[in-house]
């Protein structure tokens, strides 16, 4: 968690110091005060979202879907899979040990790729917890319309690509 | 502090979904799901806190005749190929792609660009596949997964350009939009 931690603070420390370079003081206030406007409105919502996505991940329930998502369930298994992957709750690292209990339940490789497809693209979870709080619902409307029909995609190009090597 | 419409989403659903769990599970996984939105708030608070910093400073360095050359509505698939390109680069979780999609926004990047961004750092962000996915699901399965969702981030940015015809999916201004 630390990596990526210095990374981020180091681009921070980086870019203020281009800034300074060229705008001196004034432009490094200017950029901390809009970074201050947008973390003030997400002072209240961000908690109250947080707290709605982990009992979001307590009440539903998903590991009884994997026999419906098996190697042969073809393209229905592959959209039912990108839906199921859309409602993993929480962070790759509440996910991440959800999909494998799938994967070794039986699942089929396109499958899987949707699922994991759907969980990136969808994402419940990072939905409620960031990007509505950060960029709101017509943001979010234009997003899953874009992004619909792309885990299923994911699912039959791997399915191509399982078929190519075979 | 000002409450807005979206606060008040987000606090019905966290009395609604918590209710729920109460009545299901009992106190004590409220409890613990409690525990666990608060820790993963102090986890992230410094993350979402660079992730602001940076969108900040970018809007100083950039301008938006720049930003809007490279990833206006006019940049083509060149634009969405950068703006891909830039998502798949950006380290880190939500909490810092969201600000930064945030201030590409506002320098004047095109509904296409975003969702090119945003797509790509979540379907192909090396972040994540390194630590979670490469050692959780295996080598074989990581490489078809990552090949099978190359082309979608594109494809994503290509459709949210035709989407956006459509008044629903138009985004507003930025400066009108936090409400």
């Amino acid at each position: 968690m630390s990596g990526p931690l210095i990374f981020i603070w180091g681009a921070v420390a980086i870019l203020g110091l281009l800034v300074w370079k060229r705008e001196g003081v004034p432009g490094l206030r200017a950029g901390s005060v809009s970074a201050l406007n947008i973390g003030r409105t997400l002072m209240l919502r961000l908690p109250l979202a947080l707290l709605a996505a982990s009992f979001l991940a307590l009440i539903i329930p998903l590991e009884h879907l994997s026999r419906f998502i098996g190697p042969e369930s073809g393209v229905l298994g592959i959209t039912l899979a990108a839906l199921v992957g859309g409602l993993l709750p929480g962070g790759p690292m509440a996910s991440f040990p959800i999909a494998i209990v799938f994967m070794n339940s039986g699942a089929g490789v396109p499958q899987m790729v949707a699922l994991i497809g759907g969980w990136s693209v969808f994402a419940l979870h990072r939905l409620l917890a960031y990007e509505a709080p950060i960029m709101g619902w017509r943001f979010i409307a234009l997003r899953l319309g874009s992004s619909m029909v792309l885990p299923v995609i994911a699912g039959l190009i791997a399915d191509l690509l399982l078929g190519l090597r075979a | 502090m000002k409450i807005a419409g979206t606060d008040l989403v987000f606090l019905a659903l966290a009395t609604v979904t918590g209710t729920i769990a109460y009545v299901r599970l009992g106190p004590d996984a409220v409890l613990a799901a409690m525990l666990e939105a608060g820790s993963l708030l102090v986890l992230i608070l410094p993350q979402l806190a660079a992730g602001l910093l940076i969108g900040g400073l970018v809007t100083r360095l950039v301008s938006k005749d720049q930003v809007a050359r490279w990833l206006g509505g006019s940049s083509g698939l060149m634009g969405l190929a950068i703006a891909s390109l830039a998502g798949l680069l950006t380290p880190g979780g939500p909490f810092t792609s969201f600000p930064m999609v945030y201030a590409l926004w506002i320098a004047g990047a095109d509904a296409g660009a975003l969702i090119a961004f945003i797509t790509a750092w979540s379907l192909l962000g090396f972040n994540r596949l390194i630590i979670w996915e490469l050692p959780l699901l295996g080598l074989e399965f990581s490489v078809i997964r990552y090949l099978a969702c190359l082309p979608l981030p594109i494809l994503a940015g290509l459709i949210a350009r035709w989407l956006v015809r459509w008044p629903a999916f138009r985004l507003r201004d930025p400066d009108e939009a936090q409400e």
